[in-house]
C-alpha cells in the first residue's frame, strides 16, 4: 500500500518537474522568472529599473538603458527599450540618469518602460539649464574646420563646396545595431545608388566624421569603410570617413548640435545628419526621423542647385 | 505518509535546484561558472546584433549556433577559438571590434560559451 502511495508521490513529483521545466524553457533567452511569475497572475509586471541613457531612437520610440541589475528580470546591462509615453523621448537625452518602471505583458512577450523620471540630468544641459551652444541654423556656413580621412590626408569641410554633402557621426565600435552601424548601412545605400547615376555622383559626397578620435585613426577608418565600401577603395573618392581633434570635434558637434560624451569605453551620442548645400551652408537636419530615400532624394535635390560638377578632390588633399 | 510527504518536499526541493541549469540556453543542459559567465556577455554583446533580425543592416550578421562546427568557414573547415577570438577583440567586415571593451578573461568566457551553443 505504502509502496503504491510513494508510486503516485513521485509519479506526480516526476509530472510537476517536466512542467516546470517546460514553463521554465519556453522563453529561450529570457528570464526563467519573468514567464513563470506573470503567467501565474495574468498581469502585467512591473519592475523598477535605474540607469543612463545611452542613446535614444526617436523613430523607434526606443531608449537604449545602461541599467543596474533589476532584481527578478534581468543582470545589469545595456539594452533598448520602447517607452510608453512619446513625450519621454523627446525629454530625455543621452547622459540623463533615469528611473523608471519595466512592464512586461503577463505572457512575457512583450515589455516596455513607464514613468521615466530624470534623476539627474547630462551635465552638458544641466550647467545652464539649456544647451550652451548655438546651432547653425539653416543658411548658415559650416565652419572651414580640418579633418583627416581614412587615407591620412588632411582634408576640409570647404574643399566640398560645389557638391552636396550628407554628413554623419559615428564611431567604429558602436555595437548598437541601430544606431551607428544602420547610419553606416544607410550611407551605404545612398552611395550605391548614386554610383549608379554618374551626374548626381560627382555632384554629391558624403562624409562620415568618429566621435571616437583616440581609437578611430585612418587605418581602422579605411577598414571600416571598406566593409561599407564592398571593399571598393575606389569608393573612398566620393565618401569620406574622417576624425579630427577632440577641440575640433567638440566645435563641429556644437555647429551641429550634437551630443555626446564617453563612459566605460561606450560613447553616448545623438544620431544626426546634416545636409550642405554646395555654396558651404547648412540645407537641412535630421536628428528624429528619417528614411534612407528622404536622405537620397533631399542630397540629389541639393546636388541639382550645383552649378556644375567639381573636379575631384584628390590633388587638393595634403598626406600627413 | 508523513515519510512520503518528505520525500515528495526533498524531490520538489531538487527539482528547483535542477531547473535553472536545464533551462539556462538553448545549447547544453548545464553551464559552468565560465560559461554563465560568457551568457551573460553574450546576451549584452553578442545578441542585439546575432540574434535579432537587422533588415536594414548592410550585412545580415549570422546566427552563432554553429560556430564551432564544420563547415562553419568558407573553407569548410570549423572555427578555431584563435580565430573566433581575434574576430571578437578586432571586428570583421562590418562588426565592430570589442578591443579594449572586454577583457581577455571575458573574451575567454565568451568563447567557451560560444562553444556550448549547438
Amino acid at each position: 500500500m505504502i509502496g503504491s502511495k510513494l508510486k503516485v508521490v513521485l509519479a506526480m513529483v516526476v509530472v510537476l518537474m517536466s512542467g516546470l521545466a517546460v514553463t521554465g524553457c519556453k522563453n529561450g533567452s529570457k528570464p526563467d522568472n519573468l514567464q513563470r511569475q506573470a503567467l501565474e497572475k495574468h498581469e502585467n509586471k512591473r519592475y523598477n529599473l535605474r540607469g543612463q541613457v545611452v542613446a535614444k531612437d526617436v523613430t523607434a520610440n526606443e531608449i537604449t538603458v545602461q541599467h543596474d541589475e533589476i532584481p527578478g528580470f534581468m543582470a545589469a546591462m545595456t539594452m533598448p527599450y520602447k517607452v510608453k509615453d512619446p513625450a519621454t523621448i523627446q525629454e530625455v537625452e543621452p547622459g540623463d540618469k533615469i528611473a523608471a518602471v519595466v512592464v512586461v505583458v503577463n505572457d512575457g512577450s512583450d515589455y516596455w518602460l513607464e514613468d521615466v523620471r530624470i534623476t539627474e540630468k547630462s551635465v552638458r544641459k544641466s550647467a545652464s539649464g539649456a544647451p550652451s551652444v548655438h546651432r547653425l541654423n539653416v543658411g548658415e556656413h559650416v565652419p572651414d574646420l580640418p579633418l583627416v580621412n581614412q587615407d591620412g590626408r588632411t582634408i576640409h569641410l570647404d574643399d566640398f563646396k560645389g557638391k552636396a554633402v550628407l554628413v554623419t557621426f559615428i564611431y567604429t565600435r558602436c555595437p548598437l545595431p541601430n544606431f551607428c552601424p544602420r547610419l553606416s548601412s544607410q550611407f551605404a545605400k545612398i552611395h550605391d545608388d548614386l554610383a549608379k547615376t554618374p551626374d548626381d555622383y560627382r555632384k554629391t559626397h558624403l562624409l562620415t566624421i568618429t566621435f571616437d578620435p583616440k581609437y578611430d585613426t585612418a587605418p581602422v577608418l579605411r577598414k571600416y569603410g571598406m566593409a561599407y565600401l564592398d571593399d571598393d577603395p575606389a569608393g573612398f573618392g566620393y565618401w569620406d570617413f574622417a576624425f579630427t581633434t577632440p577641440v575640433d570635434l567638440r566645435k563641429l558637434a556644437d555647429a551641429f548640435g550634437l551630443m555626446y560624451f564617453e563612459q566605460d569605453n561606450q560613447i553616448s551620442h545623438t544620431m544626426n545628419i546634416v545636409l550642405i548645400a554646395p555654396d558651404g551652408a547648412v540645407a537641412k537636419y535630421w536628428s528624429q526621423e528619417w528614411t534612407t530615400s528622404e536622405l537620397e532624394d533631399a542630397l540629389r535635390r541639393q546636388a541639382g542647385t550645383a552649378a556644375a560638377a567639381v573636379p575631384a578632390r584628390a590633388s587638393r588633399g595634403r598626406t600627413l | 505518509m508523513t515519510r512520503l510527504l518528505r520525500i515528495a518536499c526533498l524531490a520538489l526541493w531538487l527539482a528547483g535546484l535542477a531547473m535553472p541549469m536545464a533551462c539556462s540556453h538553448q545549447g547544453r543542459a548545464y553551464l559552468s561558472e565560465d560559461e554563465m559567465q560568457g551568457r551573460a556577455l553574450f546576451e549584452d554583446h553578442c545578441a542585439p546584433c546575432h540574434q535579432d533580425a537587422h533588415p536594414e543592416l548592410r550585412k545580415q550578421p549570422p546566427k552563432l549556433e554553429r560556430l564551432f562546427q564544420p563547415k562553419s568557414l568558407p573553407s569548410g573547415a570549423p572555427a578555431t577559438d584563435a580565430q573566433v577570438r581575434k574576430t571578437i577583440i578586432e571586428g570583421r567586415g562590418t562588426m565592430p571590434a570589442f578591443d579594449q571593451r572586454l577583457s581577455e578573461e571575458e573574451v575567454n568566457d565568451l568563447v567557451k560559451y560560444l562553444h556550448t551553443l549547438k
